[in-house]
């Protein structure tokens, strides 16, 4: 879903403006009174964004709570005459033996996934920070998987998946080991989506930490090497450290948008087999959509807890960006 | 109008301020039930799930000409059939259903139900012609709220060449035991055995349901004995390796093209394969599919209904009612069911496609003996179905056991 | 990065890390070689096992079914995807002078609802959007995919203006007040023509998003006369059809303007990423 990939690249954007862009004069000047003339031109160029924002977040935003807030039943939804049950959707949801598992799907794929794209995403920034031949280009290619149409992404990764024909299972009988049912054994369903979804997201974590990279002044690893200091020893007393304000925003970003994840492991395995890949992104479509009658009550309940994650997440991400925008 | 509607104007006006395009304007002007769906009186929507049929295909001919014949336009719109049930609910909501539906039968009760679609009686349309165990699917309360375009069921294609390779004698197969011993003798033979569809959506329950219903069991009770029997059945397969493990994502397209590689000796699938399977590489024959203990399992009715939609303007049923005869006329049926490789749902019908092509005899037959998933049940029929869809997707893929599988089925179902 | 130590190893190292990136290159792009090597795959070898690493025995048949069937979603895609592209710069670009530049009350507010907008999942926003578009029989239109397809890039894309015309010296705004041209002049005659780098990489991104999307096209488009490309691949995989061919290589076909973008302005794509680098 491209959702999850757009504002993604939202820290890179919001660090080196932080960085660079402060000192330029621009940004935080003095505080003084604004002409009345000049809130009218801003506001006039504001009002289609901010009446854009109204209709098409806040309206969907009202009526899934609104959804959630109401017993349904199909004929109560087609009438409209759904009674208010405040938060007893909620409850049902709550008590559902599926609740349990989803929360550790939701979280264990989000985690896995941040820490994979991180370390991964790291690992190659380093690399790549040295200059060598064709280094420019590589680093290019790398971004592929991150543009791809995610539909693609998934069907591909679902076909190389797959238990009889695909050729990861091929790849492992090659070498000795036993064709594992990736999508449609329950204990492995989940890592398969996770595999790909890591696929996705190390380009964005390997460019972002290359400009973090590249914003760390050379000076300090000739001053270290001068020390002594071998490239392990670099890294973690001077790599890590600088680049730690880029890492917090590029996880916490990755956090909110990984949470939301859906298209990936809808086209991938439904959330099955056995609920075993049930994320909350994934089970709240299932209970809308995914039926032969739809629960869209509870559905909305599930989705208004995602909405709720990321909204404190998301919080979280402004403090800290605010706090690094401080010092 | 309803209060959820109401609560749904201030935006719309606010939108159609913005003329954000000129339709904006021109449907937000509607006093009472506006009919956006279709817009003005001149045309007519009809959804049906046939994306596979793009414009210019037979079907949307046929649709165009009905409606020419009835005097007006039609607007048609192709869904997935998974999709549809939901987006009638909704555009059921916003006042904005279709003139014409066409829709999975299973559905048919619960939109009813849920007060979608008008009866028979009211839009006096003519059902006399239709085999009674077909219309079922659409009756609910004592009213038939629409009729079949066609019918089709499930049974098991095999692999003649296979077979004879493996050595298995077809007649040998009569019940489950034989069935899994010509599994057997088929893997031995280094060839595989069985592919069908286990996939967690409706396909999943429709293919269950012949093992099912062969155990004698019932979709009152899913946690019985039989319906262990019929459960551990399908998972003895899966382990012993007789079938693919991709039954659990495989839809019946899919399988069908697992069985279409030439090395699978039986696949469970249905009617509407029969055209494919005559251009496949190899010599095919169809066999019902077998009780547990011999005879033959009744399998599911599949297959749409005609239904129409609940409008504001109850002046449209006529137009309506027009439409869907012409397009159940049986002229009409001949050539839609033989484009969808259906059993058509009328004797006279029927007689024509046999004569036309004598390898859908036993396919008539099939669907005559077959049964309605929600006739037992009626609009309880989606929730269990759902649940047992679940437990075939936990015990195949070894979650569950097929006896705490289908416990934990009946026990959601109940709630 | 040009430091004694660099230029010292560089030589000795060098290749050897070619060599490596080529290798980890090679790995990561294995699933796009792969949907390549399987669009060319004929329908009997797709179930060979194991698979055919190098189609060399391959078939055109899949890409003809592309040409035969897929050319109209192409064609709808490339539209949507361009009229993304105005609508989000002509809503983007004025709010991000006026956060940038104008100060307006409010302006940190409406930035923090931009910011937790796009937290929504996308299914919600697509419920909503199925109610609205219903009622104003916008259903299965290009203009309402349009505008619903921009909801992915606009946030982003206020931001990104927002900071890169928070570059532009105060100094020259002031010229310009001083010679007499108003907010609007200023924007249209200095500070657009300035941003051009922020709209060309706005417009990548809000293209290739449009393009990719999928959620917004099922709920809003599908079974109209004029579906996107991934659409038209989900139809493939749907009911009817499982040729893997003819989905690999519409897959391919469907990621060619990402690959056409990311060679010929990558530039931009890395800016957009990093959108520190944008100013030059």
């Amino acid at each position: 879903m491209s959702t999850t990939q757009g504002p993604l690249t939202r820290p890179a954007l919001d660090v080196p403006r932080d960085r660079t862009a402060g000192p330029r004069g621009a940004a935080k000047p003095v505080r003084k009174r604004r002409p009345t003339s000049q809130q009218l031109a801003a506001w006039a160029f504001l009002a289609p964004v901010a009446l854009y924002l109204v209709l098409f977040y806040a309206y969907p935003l009202y009526r899934n709570i609104d959804l959630s807030l109401r017993h349904y039943t199909v004929r109560s939804f087609v009438q409209g005459d759904a009674p208010f049950t405040g938060l007893a959707n909620y409850r049902t949801v709550f008590e559902d033996p599926a609740f349990a598992p989803a929360l550790l799907h939701t979280i264990l794929f989000t985690t896995v996934c941040l820490v994979f794209q991180y370390v991964m995403g790291l690992a190659l920034a380093v690399f790549f920070h040295r200059n060598f031949r064709l280094s420019a280009t590589l680093r290019a290619l790398f971004l592929v998987p991150w543009l791809l149409p995610l539909i693609v992404s998934a069907s591909t990764w679902s076909w190389m998946l797959n238990s009889d024909s695909g050729i990861v299972n091929a790849a492992l009988h090659a070498i000795g080991i036993d064709p594992v049912n990736w999508l449609t054994s329950p204990t492995w369903s989940l890592t398969a989506v996770i595999l790909a979804n890591i696929w996705i997201g190390v380009p964005f974590n390997l460019v972002v930490l290359y400009s973090g990279l590249q914003n760390i002044p050379a000076g300090l690893y000739e001053a270290a090497a001068l020390d002594g200091a071998g490239p392990w020893r670099r890294f973690w007393s001077i790599t890590f450290p600088l680049l730690r304000p880029v890492s917090a925003i590029t996880l916490l970003l990755g956090l909110v948008y990984t949470l939301k994840v859906f298209d990936i492991i809808w086209i991938m395995t439904k959330g099955g087999p056995a609920e075993s890949s049930t994320t909350f992104a994934t089970w709240s479509y299932q209970l809308g959509f995914g039926n032969l009658v739809p629960a869209f009550g509870p559905g909305a309940a599930v989705g208004n807890l995602l909405v709720i994650a990321a909204l404190v997440f998301g919080l979280i991400y402004v403090r800290v960006q605010r706090k690094q925008a401080e010092s | 109008m309803n209060s959820l509607i109401r609560r749904h104007r201030p935006t719309t006006a606010v939108l159609a301020a913005l003329a954000l395009t000129a339709t904006a304007s021109a449907c937000g002007s509607g006093s009472g039930g506006t009919n956006t769906g279709g817009g003005d009186s001149g045309t007519y929507t009809i959804w049906d799930p046939y994306p596979q049929f793009a414009k210019g295909s037979d079907w949307a001919k046929l649709l165009d000409k009905c409606g020419s014949d009835a005097g007006v336009k039609i607007k048609r719109t192709a869904f997935d059939t998974s999709d549809l049930a939901n987006k009638s609910l909704l555009a059921a909501q916003q006042d904005n259903s279709p003139d014409v539906l066409i829709v999975d039968n299973p559905v048919v009760s619960t939109l009813a139900e849920a007060g979608v679609l008008t009866s028979t009686d009211e839009t006096k349309l003519d059902t006399s012609k239709t085999d009674p165990n077909l219309l079922a699917a659409g009756q609910s309360g004592g009213k038939t709220y629409g009729t079949p375009i066609g019918a089709n069921t499930l049974a098991l294609y095999y692999n003649k060449d296979v077979l004879k390779d493996a050595g298995i004698d077809i007649a040998s197969v009569k019940d489950w035991a034989s069935l899994t011993a010509a599994l057997d003798k088929a893997e031995k033979a280094g060839k595989k055995g069985i592919t069908f569809s286990a996939i967690g959506t409706e396909e999943g329950s429709f293919q269950f349901l012949p093992w099912f219903w062969g155990a004698g069991a019932e979709l009152t009770a899913v946690d019985s004995a039989k319906s262990e029997a019929a459960l551990t059945l399908w998972s003895d397969w899966l382990k012993k390796g007789y079938a693919p493990n991709s039954v659990l994502n495989n839809t019946q397209t899919t399988s069908w093209q697992e069985f279409e590689s030439g090395q699978y000796a039986f696949a469970e699938n249905g009617t509407w394969q029969l055209a494919g399977a005559e251009k496949a590489t190899f010599e095919y024959g169809v066999l019902p599919i077998p009780g547990q203990s011999g005879g033959t399992a009744a399998a599911p009715t599949g297959g749409e209904f005609v239904t129409m939609p609940v409008q504001s303007d109850t002046g449209r049923y006529a137009t309506s009612q027009k439409l869907v005869t012409c397009l159940t006329s049986t002229q009409n049926l001949l050539a839609t069911d033989t484009t969808l490789s259906y059993v058509a749902p009328t004797a006279e019908v029927q007689d024509k496609q046999v004569a036309a092509n004598a390898k859908l005899g036993p396919w008539v037959d099939a669907v005559k003996a077959a049964k309605g998933r929600t006739d037992d049940l009626g609009t309880k029929y989606p929730k269990i179905s759902e649940q047992l869809w679940k437990a075939v997707q936990s015990a195949l893929s070894g979650a569950k056991s097929p006896k705490d599988a289908l416990s934990a089925a009946q026990e959601a179902a109940a709630k | 990065m040009t430091t004694a130590l660099a230029k010292r190893t560089r030589n000795t190292r060098s290749w050897g890390r070619t060599a490596v990136g080529l290798l980890l290159t090679a790995v990561m792009l294995f699933p796009v070689y792969w949907m390549v090597n399987v669009s060319f795959t004929r329908a009997e070898d797709m179930r060979k096992s194991p698979p055919n690493l190098f189609p060399f025995e391959g078939t055109l048949s899949g890409y003809r079914t592309v040409l035969d069937q897929q050319l109209p979603y192409l064609g709808t895609s490339f539209v949507i995807g361009l009229g993304t592209v105005v609508l989000t710069v002509a809503l983007a670009a004025p709010a991000g002078y006026a956060l940038a530049k104008l100060r307006p009350r409010g302006g940190g507010l409406l930035g923090f609802l931009l910011l937790v907008a796009q937290m929504i999942p996308g299914i919600i926003m697509a419920m909503g959007f199925y109610a609205i578009y219903l009622q104003l029989g916008l259903l299965q239109s290009v203009p309402g995919l349009i505008v619903a397809d921009s909801t992915l890039a606009v946030p982003f894309a206020v931001l990104i203006f927002t900071a890169f015309m928070s570059g532009i010296p105060g100094e020259l705004l002031q010229a310009a007040k001083t010679d007499g041209a108003g907010v609007v002049r200023t924007f249209w005659s200095i500070v657009l023509p300035m941003s051009r780098n922020a709209i060309v990489t706005v417009s990548l991104f809000a293209f290739l998003w449009s393009w990719s999307d999928f959620v917004f096209a099922s709920t809003l488009v599908n079974g109209g006369a004029h579906e996107p490309i991934t659409l038209g691949i989900y139809h493939y995989i749907g009911n009817n059809n499982q040729e893997w061919n003819a989905i690999m290589a519409t897959a391919v076909v469907a990621s060619l303007p990402a690959t056409v973008i990311l060679v010929l302005a990558q530039r931009y794509v890395a800016a957009g990423v990093t959108a520190g680098a944008v100013k030059d």
